[in-house]
């Protein structure tokens, strides 16, 4: 028993995701300890945290599908404010109903998204560069459509958004498990198996036989629809319009992936993504609990923000060493057991 | 053949572009030219490639520097508190930044080589961590002014034409051409950025060498954000953030390749004159662009830029 205990946990350690779990898992305890487990894991405090990270989430999950194909994307950010605005701007402006709205929102997600595409896939441009210029220009078009926040959303969409179902299950994380499950579904098939083989190289892939711009162009559609689902998610916590927000999810997201265990294609899966924004999220949470709780027990005791924002930046640092442990060790398991298989097929080959 | 001579003379081609640019700001707006414009073009251009100085050779070295505007901001804010407006205080103020930027471009070479991850994240990363320093040291206001003879050895007019920063450029330009062309160093960096095994090899200690181009890079930041600080005359948090940027797109402009290996100082400089103009021409008041229209078109620029330059080989070949 406690062999195959030790035998499950030894492959768990060669998983791609092991380096983001053991600092979700490190996160959560965290905040559990500076909290208090009832308070932390009560229904009310966690679906506020559940539901306002949530968009930040789904960003994530459509940066590591970009990973994974070997690209990136970090004018995402913008891109989520120009759901956002188009979503609400049509609704205000053409008198659309929310759920239309929210359709042109995400159709103007993946507009972005091809667009990216074609410079980074087609133009084979720099993904970096590339999506930087764009971020320039679809920060212009964001306050072209909408020039100062406004509008807002009807109550009978962003309540249920926000609520509970049966007061146990936060109805947001519906949107996350929508997406997981499009993602699972993805995975499995015949484009699950390619981006992985795209994003390690696209020369050997195209020799093998997979077109490399389609997949990614596939890849660039799947994120453009989670871009979308996050706007929308982000436009119900706020319940208003503004062009100028969620800029740095583009450079925050990349991180989140990197943590989690991600590398610039070929290497991970969805859950290093997962785990990697779930890290962020929960150490600013912890980060700014313990700094209100320091001002009721110690009076006068007044840290700015700056102190809050300089404790989880300096937090996130450690956690990218960290991955210097973690995930180099899995990588160097990778090697060695794609370095034994090739070795047993040429002694079989040799007849030895 | 055209493809002949880009490669030769890298710089050739954006300081082309630059001068039809602004020759069109100039139809446009005949007032645009004017010494006072020319002048503020030098200077801005000066500062940037002071800037991208570094960064040119952690590229060419096959990595990547996003400190070198949260390093210029600190080193600024360090600048202006330090000097706080009186002369004579420019050996204090010039050995803070220093050893801020040594210790910055210490960390970032050692990350990037000891962490193993793109050096993109590391030394974002690091960037992030300057940046709420900064803050913390200020609490979000200005905290004082550069001295006056230092402002005036930056901003002042030689014969009453020519920019005074240009002596800096007469230092620092041949600097860091020998660096590149002249230095066991400069070669060695080329090599490494070219393939880092085979240079490792030929007896290169590659990873002291990275960690080298990232110190360098850190200095050459530091000391442009104290002559930033004499040109802005105060110092705010972040306000040089987007030399990080500006810096790494001059480079790339200037023809040299993000896969390392590649790249010349002079195209640079050019680099840096095109991103300087492009940002003149977009803000003339004769063209009346809003804002938005500004980002877009600036973008719209960017993305023909590195069409122009920066493909990648196509899959097929």
């Amino acid at each position: 028993m406690s062999q195959r205990l030790q035998q499950g946990f030894s492959q768990f350690r060669k998983n791609p995701a092991f380096a983001g779990f053991v600092l979700f898992a490190f996160t959560i305890l965290l905040n559990a300890v500076i909290q208090g487990p009832g308070s932390f894991f009560g229904v009310r405090r966690l679906n506020t945290l559940i539901y306002t990270s949530l968009p930040f989430l789904l960003v994530v999950m459509a940066q590591s599908v970009l990973l994974l194909s070997g690209t990136m994307d970090i004018s995402v950010g913008v891109q989520v404010a120009l759901v956002n605005v188009v979503t609400i701007m049509t609704m205000q402006e053409w008198g659309l109903s929310f759920i239309l709205a929210c359709g042109l929102g995400i159709g103007a997600a993946i507009i972005a998204s091809l667009v990216c595409w074609l410079l980074v896939s087609v133009l084979r441009l720099p993904a970096l560069l590339a999506s930087f210029a764009l971020t320039y220009a679809i920060r212009g078009v964001n306050v072209l459509i909408m020039s100062v926040a406004q509008g807002k959303v009807p109550r009978e969409f962003y309540r249920p958004y926000q609520s509970a179902i049966f007061d146990m299950v936060p109805a947001s994380i519906l949107a996350l498990v929508l997406a997981l499950l499009v993602w699972a579904y993805v995975r499995r098939t015949r484009f699950g198996t390619n981006i992985y083989a795209v994003g390690a190289n696209p020369r050997n892939a195209f020799a093998a036989g997979i077109n490399p711009a389609k997949v990614q162009l596939q890849a660039f559609m799947l994120k453009g629809l989670f871009v979308g689902m996050a706007g929308i998610c982000l436009t119900l916590v706020t319940a208003s319009g503004n062009p100028t927000q969620a800029e740095d999810y583009g450079i925050r997201s990349l991180a989140a992936c990197i943590i989690g265990g991600l590398s610039f294609g070929g290497w991970g899966s969805m859950a290093c993504g997962v785990f990697g924004g779930s890290f962020l999220i929960l150490t600013q949470n912890a980060v700014e609990f313990s700094f209100r709780r320091l001002g009721v027990l110690i009076p006068g005791f007044t840290a700015s923000t700056y102190w809050q924002n300089f404790v989880s930046d300096i937090i996130i640092f450690l956690g990218l060493l960290m991955t210097m442990v973690t995930a180099k060790g899995q990588r160097e398991a990778l090697r060695i057991n794609l370095q034994n298989s090739v070795m047993f097929k040429r002694r079989a080959a040799h007849g030895k | 053949m055209g493809n002949n001579i880009m490669r030769r003379w890298p710089a050739l081609m954006p300081v082309a572009i630059s001068v039809l640019l602004y020759a069109f700001t100039v139809i446009v707006q005949p007032s645009a030219l004017n010494w006072t414009a020319v002048t503020s073009i030098v200077m801005l251009t000066l500062l940037l490639s002071f800037a991208s100085a570094g960064q040119t050779l952690v590229l060419i070295g096959g990595g990547m520097d996003f400190t070198v505007g949260a390093v210029m901001s600190a080193s600024a804010i360090l600048t202006a508190a330090i000097m706080n407006s009186q002369d004579g205080r420019f050996l204090p103020a010039f050995g803070a930044v220093m050893v801020m930027s040594v210790a910055i471009g210490l960390l970032n070479g050692v990350c990037t080589v000891k962490i193993g991850l793109p050096p993109l994240i590391v030394t974002m990363a690091i960037s992030n961590v300057v940046s709420r320093l900064q803050y913390i040291l200020t609490q979000g206001s200005p905290l004082g002014y550069a001295s006056p003879a230092f402002i005036r050895t930056v901003t002042s007019q030689l014969f009453g034409v020519v920019p005074s920063l240009t002596l800096y450029a007469l230092v620092l330009f041949p600097l860091m051409f020998y660096i590149l062309n002249r230095s066991r160093l400069g070669h060695q960096v080329y090599l490494v950025g070219n393939n880092p095994v085979a240079a490792r090899l030929n007896g290169i200690g590659v990873n002291k060498v990275v960690i080298l181009t990232y110190v360098i890079s850190a200095v050459f930041s530091g000391f442009t954000g104290m002559l930033g600080a004499a040109y802005m005359q105060s110092a705010k948090c972040q306000m040089f953030d987007e030399y990080a940027y500006n810096s790494l797109i001059a480079v790339i402009v200037g023809g040299t390749a993000l896969t390392g290996g590649v790249g010349t100082y002079t195209g640079t400089i050019a680099g840096a004159l095109l991103m300087v103009v492009l940002n003149n021409t977009l803000t003339t008041p004769a063209l009346q662009l809003t804002p938005p229209m500004r980002n877009i078109l600036l973008g719209l620029v960017m993305v023909l830029l590195l069409i122009l330059y920066n493909r990648g080989k196509a899959v097929r070949q």
